[in-house]
């Protein structure tokens, strides 16, 4: 069956628009990548800004663990609703963390096709290539082994490798599942426009830097996103995996700090960037 | 102690103890890991409570909460004939055997209170933890905490989760009556009553009334084999193998990370959580905390009554003068030494052969050597999917040394050895097809090592001896350095073959069972069980038949 439907239409303004940003004690808090939901079987990303109708018949599935000390996201799992035969799992990996994600998604997918070729009984069945998921550019591969076939498509937004991975035992199901992602739908962020994404940005451009109480140094790696304002503030701080009380610590260390105002264009930009506490970056 | 010499025979009883060790006191005592609390920490009455379920009695159904369309393989049970392990490391020097058999010896030693048991604790020896199937791997299937309760007049009431058949279970409390976090083994026994314990009166943790509250939780012994070879490997190529197959976690919603220690930022690798940097540590803490034997390493006593302190602390040293053992050096050497010194030389499991590897099959394996041998799929089909559902299963079968099985009904059924091969060789297949070997993780090289014939060597314990998110299902709700209330260290797979129960807490005997509660909210190996869940019936048993080749 072909479940690929022309979901960008359907998907309304102000479904959108709910979800970019939420309001907490009058503070308009800024979505972080794990910020989703679904609405009217429209599965909606604030902070990526994608939006994907669910196929027909699937409902979600059980969800995925907390962020990773490396900034990896399990945003949503699917199933069908009646018979098991495939699995929809979406993730995505912060590329400032992980030093193998870093060199765009093309790099990421042939090292994932080179990993899964050598893997006993599996077999290539799409070498790599570029494809659109929707309004992004990306890419795709298929494969397949021990009767179960599968895809991954893979595109880049904000600096994370946002993967679509797709299994079933059909092989049409599966294919199905893949025109689904045409209809992959991107909405513009109410809050403002997309802060440049800049890697290492912190060390070369912070004026006035505070060090967080509390984080263990040598133990484990404690990942953080800031978004830097025009004026060269801390916009927004989002410590991907700590503990309560580092949570707290570094968040009230890392507001404090000031940084060089970023020019793009000439014009003040808006910056998102990485920094990592603790034990440096993570090995997965 | 001051006698030493008997404390030594009964020490090495309680090393089978060890393996239940995974305690909070290292991470407090020694300050082995700081604790990195997680913000994402489970409910912890919620914990407990999932903890409390036995064997399938909570269940996530399968790959992101959907019932499995197909049932699912049958465990063939426990591998039976010789064990494949217990035996020293090959390639040994005459002394280092001497000191292997001396330190095994140690191992089995039973204690009583003149040796340092108690006042406190939940078994008498090492051995009697660590038995299956031979000396140093995890819980037998009679429980002998049922006997040592009442062992030597002791009063002891069993509370309700041990039974007879059941594991030998350690219990935790997750919280302490004022909602703090506790974490800590809370010991079963207590000496009082027990003729050598004259005027101790402690009475033991009312356990009822903690159930009732869904504060306990439960660890059952890890099995010792093979250790030794374990605690040698780097720590680059821990990293090194969690980083290199860091695409295809990615793909199946896996992350994981080690559990770091905190005195020396390297990795720990023992216990159920990682958190034990040592088979020293692992040692010391279980002597104390499975049988209350205080040691140089954790040197005094948890229990502060006076009335039950009966000896010098701590109460297993370093002898002064020789002992009398067949090995030199273990004449020197405490019990803890001796303890990580069985560990340290003792061989890992050996798989099984195909002679002696026990299959269950369904009607369509005959497919099975030919599938295995092209490599493709077994399943495609429908027909063969309609086969699998009618097929007779030989469920429970066990199989003795010629690899003859016997089906529940008691009919020994031949498997061919060609079979057999087959069934285990696409079994191997699809557990790395489907990923299980993402974080079960089959093979690391040795560093240079101190014991004879030892460096280089390539073992296969099927870890990434990284922690991973097990989700709300397995979760204990206790922290451990680095590893919270929902992680656990990747299960080593080696032995699995002859192990009698499975998890962190023993809920099941059942391999099937075992794979399915990885899969609840929370986890990382959702996408891997659901990718289980979709294969078809042949290839589900033959991932269990070569489960149990291990």
């Amino acid at each position: 069956m072909y479940l690929g439907m022309a979901c960008l239409a359907a998907i309304s303004a102000a479904s959108v628009g709910a979800i970019l940003s939420s309001r907490n004690g009058g503070v308009t808090r800024l979505a972080n990548p794990q910020d989703v939901h679904v609405a009217d079987s429209v599965f909606v990303s604030d902070y990526f800004g994608f939006a994907y109708r669910v196929p027909d018949g699937w409902s979600q599935g059980l969800p995925g663990p907390e962020p990773s000390q490396s900034g990896y996201y399990v945003l949503g799992t699917w199933v069908p609703t009646r018979d098991f035969t495939g699995t929809i799992l979406v993730v995505a990996q912060d590329i400032f963390f992980t030093p193998d994600t870093s060199d765009g998604v093309k790099n990421v997918v042939n090292r994932f096709r080179q990993v899964m070729s050598s893997v006993d009984g599996m077999t290539i069945d799409r070498e790599p290539e570029p494809v659109k998921v929707g309004a992004y550019p990306g890419y795709r591969i298929d494969f397949s082994g021990v009767g179960l076939f599968r895809s991954m498509l893979a595109i880049e937004i904000r600096c994370h490798i946002v993967t679509f991975n797709l299994t079933s035992r059909d092989p049409e199901l599966l294919a199905s599942l893949a025109r689904s992602l045409d209809d992959l739908a991107s909405f513009e962020n109410k809050a403002g426009p997309v802060p440049e994404c800049l890697k290492d940005y912190v060390s070369e451009n912070v004026l006035h830097r505070i060090e967080p109480d509390g984080v263990a140094a040598r133990t484990a790696s404690i990942p953080v996103r800031v978004i830097v304002a025009t004026n060269g503030s801390v916009k927004h701080v989002h410590v991907i995996r700590a503990s309560a009380a580092q949570r707290r610590d570094i968040e009230e260390a890392v507001r404090q700090w000031r940084f060089k105002p970023h020019l793009k264009q000439g014009r003040p930009a808006e910056v998102e960037t990485g920094v990592i506490f603790g034990r440096g970056a993570a090995s997965m | 102690m001051k006698t030493v010499k008997i404390a030594r025979a009964h020490a090495l009883a309680g090393v089978a103890s060890m393996l239940l060790g995974s305690v909070a006191w290292p991470t407090d005592a020694l300050s082995q890991n700081n604790s990195t609390a997680r913000a994402t920490n489970a409910d912890a009455s919620s914990n407990a409570a999932t903890a409390n379920v036995t064997a399938g009695q909570q269940s996530f159904g399968n790959n992101f909460g959907r019932s499995p369309s197909r049932g699912g393989g049958t465990d063939p049970g426990v591998r039976g004939g010789a064990p494949g392990a217990g035996g020293p490391l090959q390639g040994l020097s005459d002394a280092e055997l001497q000191y292997f058999n001396a330190a095994k010896d140690v191992f089995q030693e039973v204690d009583a209170v003149p040796d340092g048991l108690g006042p406190r604790f939940n078994l008498d020896s090492c051995a009697g933890c660590h038995s299956q199937p031979a000396i140093g791997g995890s819980s037998p299937a009679k429980n002998p905490q049922v006997a040592v309760a009442t062992a030597a007049g002791a009063k002891n009431a069993l509370p309700s989760f041990i039974t007879a058949n059941g594991p030998i279970r350690e219990a935790r409390f997750v919280r302490n009556p004022n909602g703090s976090a506790d974490g800590s083994v809370h010991a079963l026994f207590v000496i009082t009553g027990r003729s050598d314990a004259a005027g101790c009166n402690i009475q033991q943790p009312d356990f009822a009334a903690q159930l009732a509250r869904n504060n306990v939780v439960f660890r059952i012994p890890t099995p010792t084999f093979g250790l030794g070879l374990v605690e040698n490997v780097p720590d680059s190529a821990l990293q090194s193998s969690l980083a290199a197959n860091a695409h295809q976690k990615r793909a199946l919603g896996i992350s994981g990370h080690f559990n770091i220690n905190g005195n020396d930022a390297t990795i720990a690798r023992f216990g159920w959580k990682a958190q034990n940097k040592s088979l020293l540590l692992f040692s010391g803490e279980a002597y104390n905390v499975e049988m209350g034997v205080t040691n140089d390493m954790f040197p005094n006593e948890r229990e502060g009554d006076p009335n039950c302190q009966f000896n010098a602390t701590p109460e297993s040293v370093t002898p002064l003068q020789p002992e009398n053992t067949g090995s030199p050096a273990a004449n020197y050497q405490n019990d803890i030494e001796l303890f990580s010194a069985f560990m340290r030389l003792t061989a890992p499991p050996t798989p099984a052969t195909s002679s002696t590897a026990p299959v269950a099959q369904t009607t369509g394996a005959s497919s099975l050597a030919t599938a295995a041998t092209a490599g493709t799929p077994s399943q495609t089909t429908g027909s063969t999917s309609s086969s699998s559902t009618a097929s007779t299963l030989m469920g429970s079968a066990t199989a003795d040394a010629s690899g003859v099985m016997t089906t529940d009904a008691g009919s020994p059924t031949a498997q061919s050895s060609t079979t057999s091969t087959a069934t285990i060789t696409r079994g191997s297949q699809v557990f790395t097809n489907i990923g299980c070997q993402a974080c079960h993780t089959k093979s690391f090289t040795t560093a240079k090592s101190q014991t004879t014939g030892q460096s280089n060597v390539t073992i296969q314990p099927y870890s990434d001896f990284a922690v991973h998110d097990m989700g709300n299902g397995l979760a204990d709700g206790v922290t451990q350095g680095g590893a919270n209330g929902n992680e656990f260290r990747t299960a080593p797979l080696w032995g699995v073959g002859q192990r009698v129960f499975f998890l962190h807490d023993g809920r099941t005997k059942d391999l099937n069972v075992a794979i399915q509660q990885h899969a609840s909210p929370g986890s990382e190996a959702n996408a891997v069980v659901s990718n289980y869940n979709m294969l078809s019936r042949d290839d589900q048993q033959s991932l269990l038949n070569f489960l149990r080749s291990l």
